[in-house]
């Protein structure tokens, strides 16, 4: 019987099995691992958008009536935020489908920030651009996991003052961004992990875009009766 | 229009998480024997800097850095051609007809590179990658939905938990069985031509997963630099056409 050869000679060669054995033990447990973590990203990002669903259409609103303006949205983060900052501005401004907007990442032109961070210091990064683009039709939205960047929340607070819209996303308790009197809207992603945080920006980013192209999508004079 | 996309972490079935897990194992195993990992997204860019950042300043305080970059040129074949060695791994995050991903993923054979493919809508042919990690959706929006980024998020987290593992990262011991296996059997072997042959020698230098050799391409007509030919027992046997193929559902 099969059960019996293997008995029988297990013990000559026990690392080949228990290699064998743990290799296969080791991948359940990374499959497992990352069907919960999935899972938990799909909660976190449902119930962020469910918590800050007027908020995300009120936001979505303004930033359409900026848009129709001539308004442009500045997207800025730090590390991976930078990235999700600049897809975001990518869904603006070349999405697949709907009206492309201005939009583009602050974090994207390597001179640009090369040029500051040297020249003014690092947290000046996003200020001084906002100084040399903004006007009061404009959009800012920041992205920060921990909600406390210096670079970022210096920008806010310079944006606020130019009269743009100011929209941060944030994450664990909301940081130095929750309670910054400068953001006109806050979105905390009430998460301990950077990882599901950012996956839930996205999301919150989405539905901010998705409100902005149907607010677009109506006749002007239509839009408010 | 769609308000509500779907999220992410709901496609991550039986399969998908499968798929991770064993991309996740290759992974750790390159990493530990000294690869780069080195990332493309053409139609997308702030994807692969995610990743290359992702690895390089891991979010988590302790865990090692690991080499990762992201290609993001014009011409990212030229691009991965020049920077990658025999060993390392090639990830892009890319739709399935993207023809410098197509390209790229059928050279790495050549470079030695083991290659993962992220991404969404109809899936590359089976065999286009040694990964492919699909989320099988048509919705065009998934790029921005923070998909692609829970897929190499969990990527990175378990490539880790697999560090935790030192005696599973030697190579697996079916790597042989499989069909891009270059060091074994009769097969023939993807090489790209280096330099065509001088007038008076029937060789070309040729790049493969093993190294640069000499081939003999006499069988051939005129080859250029970056053809790629099948090479069988020292000699070129035929040339690969460029040609993309077909993208399946």
């Amino acid at each position: 019987m099969t059960t019996h050869e293997t008995e029988s000679t297990s013990f000559l060669y026990p690392f080949i099995e228990s290699e064998e054995t743990d290799a296969k033990s080791l991948l359940d447990d990374l499959a497992a691992s990352a069907r919960d973590k999935a899972a938990e990203s799909a909660r976190l990002q449902s119930a962020s958008l469910d918590e800050y669903s007027d908020a995300l259409t009120a936001a979505g609103t303004e930033m359409a009536d900026r848009f129709r303006r001539g308004g442009r949205l500045y997207t800025f983060g730090n590390g991976g935020s930078s990235t999700d900052a600049a897809t975001l501005a990518s869904l603006f401004s070349r999405p697949a489908h709907g009206r492309p907007v201005a939009a583009w990442s602050l974090a994207a032109d390597e001179a640009v920030v090369t040029a500051l961070g040297n020249d003014v210091g690092f947290e000046l990064i996003f200020k001084r651009q906002i100084i040399a683009h903004a006007r009061d039709r404009d959009v800012a939205i920041a992205l920060s996991t921990s909600g406390n960047s210096e670079d970022l929340l210096t920008a806010i607070t310079e944006a606020k003052q130019r009269g743009l819209l100011t929209i941060g996303f944030a994450g664990h308790d909301g940081g130095r961004m929750a309670v910054a009197e400068d953001l006109d809207f806050c979105f905390t992603v009430h998460s301990q992990s950077i990882h599901r945080i950012q996956e839930s920006h996205a999301m919150l980013g989405y539905r901010l875009w998705s409100v902005a192209q149907q607010h677009m999508a109506r006749p002007l004079n239509g839009a408010h009766t | 229009m769609t308000i509500t996309a779907r999220p992410g972490g709901s496609f991550v079935d039986a399969d998908l998480s499968a798929d991770l897990a064993a991309a996740a194992l290759d992974l750790a195993r390159r990493f530990h024997d000294g690869a780069t990992l080195w990332v493309i997204s053409p139609q997308w860019e702030p994807h692969a800097h995610h990743v290359a950042v992702e690895f390089v300043h891991p979010v988590i305080m302790g865990k090692r850095a690991l080499p990762s970059v992201a290609l993001v040129e014009p011409d990212p074949v030229a691009q991965a051609r020049v920077a990658s060695q025999p060993g390392d791994l090639l990830l892009a995050v890319a739709s399935a007809d993207e023809p410098a991903v197509v390209d790229a993923m059928r050279r790495a054979q050549a470079w030695g590179v083991l290659t993962l493919w992220i991404g969404s809508g109809p899936r590359p042919p089976a065999g286009a990658a040694n990964h492919i990690l699909w989320i099988d959706s048509d919705d065009p929006m998934v790029p921005a939905t923070g998909t692609f980024v829970l897929m190499y998020h969990l990527l990175w987290e378990l490539t880790h938990v697999c560090f935790e593992h030192p005696g599973l990262l030697k190579p697996s011991p079916d790597e042989c069985a499989e069909d891009v296996c270059v060091t074994c059997g009769d097969e023939g072997r993807v090489g790209e031509v280096v330099l065509e042959p001088a007038d008076t020698t029937p060789q070309a230098l040729v790049r493969t997963a093993k190294g640069e050799e000499w081939v003999d391409v006499s069988m051939l007509g005129d080859l250029k630099p970056n053809d790629l030919v099948l090479i069988h027992a020292g000699a070129a046997i035929t040339t690969l056409e460029s040609d993309q193929q077909e993208v399946t559902r």
